[in-house]
C-alpha cells in the first residue's frame, strides 16, 4: 500500500535518513522502531510531505504519494499541541475542516468521538480548562476525526497517561479491525509485540530490519533474559551453573534481586524456568530484546 | 486556498475573543473624538467675562479702548501705580478680576502685565491682549511716525508669498494638507505595527504550544502562512474602518451639537475681530484652530483619501506581513527573534521619515526613490494624494501600488521558506546563517 523506496534526506550535511526502503500493507499495523534521533520522526514527517526527502520516492497506491493522498492521512505528531484559547468542539469542528470535513461532518464527527472517550460535557470548555489526559484525548480524536484510511501516530504513547494509552492501545486495535492501515512509532516494545503486524528497525538513519514482528524476534534474538527473583543470590547462581552466564545481578530491595543471564546452548524461556525455580521465587522472566530494541 | 480562508477566520475570531480588541474597536475612536473635544473645550476654560482695570500712570492710552465695547470685558482706567500686594487685598479692588499695568517703559521694552485672580478663557485672553496690543500700537504710530493708521496696518500686512510648481502652476501646495496626509499615512503604519506585532506574537505561540505540526501535517506553509496575514488583515480592515466611522460620525456630532460654534466664523467675533485681523497681529494659536476646523471639515478630500487609503493599506501591509512572518517563524522561543525585528522596525522608521521627507522636499529624488520604494510607498503616497498630484503623479502612484503587490509576491515567496524551515524548529540558536540556509533550502 505505501512503497518507501530508497529514500534518503539530508539537512546541512546531516543524514537524517539514509537509503530506506520497505513496504506498509494495506489494513496492517506497522511500526516504526528506534532511539532517539534515529530518522523516525524525519521519515513520518517525509511521509506527510512536511519534508521533502533529498532522494528516493513514496507511492501510495502504486501512485506517487501526492498532497491529495496526505490529506486524507490522520496525523498524529510526536510533538502536540492545540489552541488553548479554542473551545474543543470548535477546535475539532477546525481540525476537520482542515482535513476536509463539512461542518456539519466535522461536527457529528467530534461530537461521536467525544461521546466515546466520554468526554462530550467538555465539547463547550476551553483547551486550557482541560486536565493533560483529556487534552490528550481531544488530540487524538483531532487526528482520527475524518476517518482517515491511513493514521500515522508518532510515539503516540509517550506522555499519555496509563489510563490513556490503554484506550490508545483499543482503538488502534479497532482501526486494525476496520481494516485501516497504522503507522506508530514507539518505544513500548510491549505494545508492538501485542499490535504490530510488520514493524521496521531504523537506526541512524539506516533502515537495520524490517520484517513481521515475531521473526523480528526471532532473527534479532540476544540470547539474555531479564529475571527477577526473590531469595538467595548464591543460590540463584548455583542455579545457573554452566547453562546460563551471569551478567549481572542488582539488589532491588533487601532480597530481591534483577539479574541479566545469557544463555550459552540456545536455552528457551521454558529452561530458563525450569532451572531458575526451584532455587529461588521467580517474580519476571523476560526475553531481552534486540540489539536495536535496546535503546528504548 | 480554502485552507487558508479557514487559518484566517480562526485567526479572526482569536482576535476577536480577545475582550481588550473588541473593548478598543470602540473605545479606541471615542478616545480620539473625545480628545479632540477636549482640545477644542479647553480653549472655552475658565472665566468668560470680567472687569479690568487698567494702572496707566502715564495716561498713554488716554483712557480709552478703541475696539467696538463688548459684553464680555469693560476696562476701566487708573492714573497712578497700583501694588500688586494692594490690587490683590484692597476692597476698592475686589470689583475687578484683572489689573493690566502699562506703564511708561511699554513702548520701548513691550511688554505689559496682566495679573488676574481667576484665570480668564481663551478666548477673553486673545481679546484682552487684542484690544490692549491695538491700543499700544496706534499709540506708538501717532508718537514715533508721520502714518494714518490705516497706512500703518497696510504696511504691517506680511507679504504672501505663493510657492506654484511650474508644471502644475494652479496646484496649490499646502502644509496643512500635507500633514493631513503623513497623518493618515502615520495611522497605516501604526496599524501595520500593532497587527504585524500580532502576526509574529501569534506564530511564536503556535510554535511554543506545538500546534504548528498538526497544521502543516494538513496544509502547505504558505497556505498556513496566508492564514495568519489574512485573519490578521481581516481584523486591521474592522479595526480601521470602524474607527474610521465611530470617529467620522463623532466629529460630525461635535460639528452639529455638542461645539457648534467652534466650527463657524463667528467662533471668533466672541472677541469681535476676523481671522485675517488676528492673524495680522499675530494672534496665530485661535487662527490655527479655526484653520484646522475648517481643514478638517471642508478641505480634506476624503473621497480621494479614504479609499487610496485602504488600497495602501493593503499593498503596505502585505510587503510587511511577509517579514512580520518571517520575525515569528525564526524565532527559538517567543522571547526570541529580536535581532530579526530590528530590520522590519527600522523599515517602519524609514517610512515615516519618507513621508515627512516627501512633505518637505516633494520633488527630490529621495522622494522619487521612496514613491517606489514597497515599504514607503503608501506613506509618501497618503502625502502626494493629500495634496494633490496631476495625472502622470497618480499613475505613479498605481505603479508603486503594483510595484508593491508584485514583491510582495515574492517576498511571501522567500518568507514562505524560511517559515516552512523555521516553523518546526524548536528551541533553536537564532542567527543569519541559519536563515541564509533556510532561504536557499527549498
Amino acid at each position: 500500500m505505501i512503497e518507501v523506496s530508497e529514500l534518503s534526506k539530508v539537512f546541512h550535511h546531516k543524514v537524517a535518513l539514509d537509503d530506506v526502503t520497505f513496504t506498509i500493507p494495506s489494513g496492517s499495523v506497522f511500526g516504526l522502531i528506534g532511539p532517539n534521533g534515529a530518522g523516525k520522526t524525519t521519515l513520518i514527517r517525509t511521509m506527510n510531505q512536511i519534508l521533502k526527502p533529498s532522494k528516493g520516492t513514496i507511492k501510495y497506491r502504486g501512485v506517487s504519494l501526492n498532497a491529495v493522498h496526505v490529506r486524507s492521512f490522520g496525523y498524529l505528531p510526536e510533538e502536540r499541541g492545540l489552541y488553548r484559547e479554542m473551545q474543543v468542539l470548535e477546535h475539532l469542528i477546525f481540525l476537520g475542516q482542515i482535513r476536509g470535513l463539512t461542518k456539519n461532518e466535522a461536527k457529528n464527527a467530534a461530537n461521536l468521538w467525544l461521546e466515546k472517550f466520554g468526554a462530550l460535557p467538555w465539547s463547550n470548555r476551553k483547551i486550557s480548562a482541560l486536565s493533560k489526559g483529556m487534552a490528550q484525548k481531544i488530540q487524538f480524536i483531532g487526528s482520527v476525526l475524518h476517518h482517515p484510511e491511513v493514521i500515522i501516530l508518532d510515539e503516540p504513547l509517550s506522555g499519555f497517561d496509563p489510563i490513556n494509552v490503554d484506550l490508545l492501545l483499543e482503538e488502534i486495535k479497532g482501526f486494525k479491525v476496520q481494516g485501516k492501515t497504522v503507522i506508530f512509532s514507539t518505544h513500548n516494545m510491549n505494545s508492538v509485540d501485542e499490535l504490530c503486524d510488520e514493524a521496521a528497525l531504523i537506526d541512524q538513519g539506516k533502515l537495520v530490519a524490517n520484517d513481521r514482528v515475531s521473526k523480528l524476534r526471532s532473527n534479532h534474538k540476544t540470547g539474555n533474559f531479564k529475571v527477577r527473583f526473590r531469595g538467595s543470590k548464591i543460590a540463584f547462581a548455583h542455579a545457573l551453573w554452566t547453562w546460563f552466564e551471569l551478567i549481572e545481578c542488582l539488589e532491588l530491595s533487601e532480597g530481591i534481586y534483577e539479574a541479566i543471564i545469557k544463555s550459552r546452548g540456545g536455552y528457551q524461556f521454558n529452561e530458563v524456568f525450569s532451572r531458575l525455580s526451584d532455587a529461588v521465587q521467580l517474580e519476571l522472566i523476560e526475553e531481552q530484546l534486540p540489539v536495536c530494541m535496546t535503546f528504548f | 486556498m480554502k485552507n487558508s480562508w479557514l487559518l484566517a477566520l480562526r485567526e479572526f475570531k482569536e482576535r476577536w475573543n480577545n475582550r481588550s480588541f473588541r473593548w478598543m474597536l470602540v473605545l479606541g475612536p471615542l478616545l480620539i473624538v473625545g480628545s479632540v473635544y477636549f482640545l477644542l473645550e479647553s480653549g472655552n476654560q475658565g472665566v468668560s467675562t470680567m472687569k479690568v482695570l487698567i494702572a496707566d500712570p502715564a495716561d498713554l492710552m488716554e483712557g480709552k479702548i478703541l475696539s467696538n465695547p463688548s459684553e464680555n470685558v469693560s476696562y476701566y482706567f487708573y492714573d497712578d501705580y497700583i501694588e500688586m500686594e494692594s490690587f490683590k487685598t484692597s476692597p476698592k479692588f475686589q470689583e475687578f478680576g484683572a489689573l493690566i499695568e502699562v506703564n511708561e517703559k511699554v513702548l520701548i521694552n513691550k511688554k505689559a502685565f496682566l495679573f488676574y485672580r481667576s484665570a480668564p478663557s481663551l478666548a477673553l485672553k486673545m481679546k484682552l491682549k487684542f484690544d490692549v496690543e491695538r491700543r499700544i500700537e496706534e499709540v506708538m504710530v501717532a508718537q514715533f511716525t508721520s502714518l494714518s493708521e490705516e497706512d500703518f496696518r497696510r504696511i504691517k500686512q506680511p507679504l504672501n508669498v505663493d510657492f506654484r510648481d511650474v508644471e502644475d502652476p494652479y496646484s496649490q501646495f499646502n502644509q496643512e494638507i500635507s500633514w493631513v496626509g503623513f497623518t493618515l499615512g502615520y495611522i497605516m503604519m501604526f496599524f501595520i505595527a500593532v497587527f504585524g506585532t500580532n502576526i509574529t506574537r501569534s506564530i511564536n505561540r503556535e510554535k511554543s504550544n506545538r500546534i504548528s505540526e498538526v497544521l502543516l501535517a494538513s496544509v502547505r506553509p504558505h497556505h498556513l502562512m496566508m492564514g495568519k496575514i489574512g485573519g490578521n488583515w481581516l481584523a486591521s480592515m474592522l479595526q480601521l474602518v470602524l474607527w474610521m466611522f465611530i470617529v467620522g460620525i463623532g466629529l460630525l456630532v461635535l460639528q452639529q451639537f455638542i461645539i457648534p460654534d467652534y466650527f463657524t466664523p463667528e467662533y471668533l467675533q466672541g472677541v469681535q475681530v476676523s481671522g485675517q485681523q488676528m492673524k495680522e497681529l499675530g494672534f496665530d494659536t485661535a487662527v490655527q484652530q479655526n484653520d484646522q476646523v475648517n481643514l478638517v471639515y471642508h478641505r480634506i478630500n476624503y473621497g480621494l483619501l479614504l479609499p487610496h487609503f485602504l488600497l495602501f493599506f493593503l499593498g503596505t501591509y502585505w510587503v510587511f506581513a511577509s517579514l512580520f512572518t518571517v520575525m515569528g517563524a525564526v524565532s527559538g522561543d517567543a522571547s526570541d527573534g529580536q535581532q530579526f525585528g530590528i530590520p522590519v522596525w527600522l523599515l517602519l522608521a524609514a517610512s515615516i521619515f519618507a513621508g515627512y521627507n516627501a512633505m518637505a522636499f516633494p520633488d527630490s529624488s529621495l522622494t522619487y526613490f521612496f514613491t517606489y520604494f514597497p515599504w514607503t510607498a503608501g506613506m509618501v503616497a497618503m502625502v502626494k494624494l493629500a495634496v494633490g498630484v496631476s495625472t502622470p503623479q497618480y499613475f505613479s502612484l498605481l505603479l508603486a501600488l503594483l510595484l508593491q503587490i508584485v514583491i510582495g509576491i515574492f517576498l511571501v515567496v522567500f518568507a514562505g521558506r524560511i517559515f516552512k524551515n523555521g516553523i518546526l524548529s524548536y528551541d533553536h540558536r537564532n542567527s543569519w546563517k541559519l536563515l541564509m540556509q533556510w532561504i536557499k533550502k527549498e
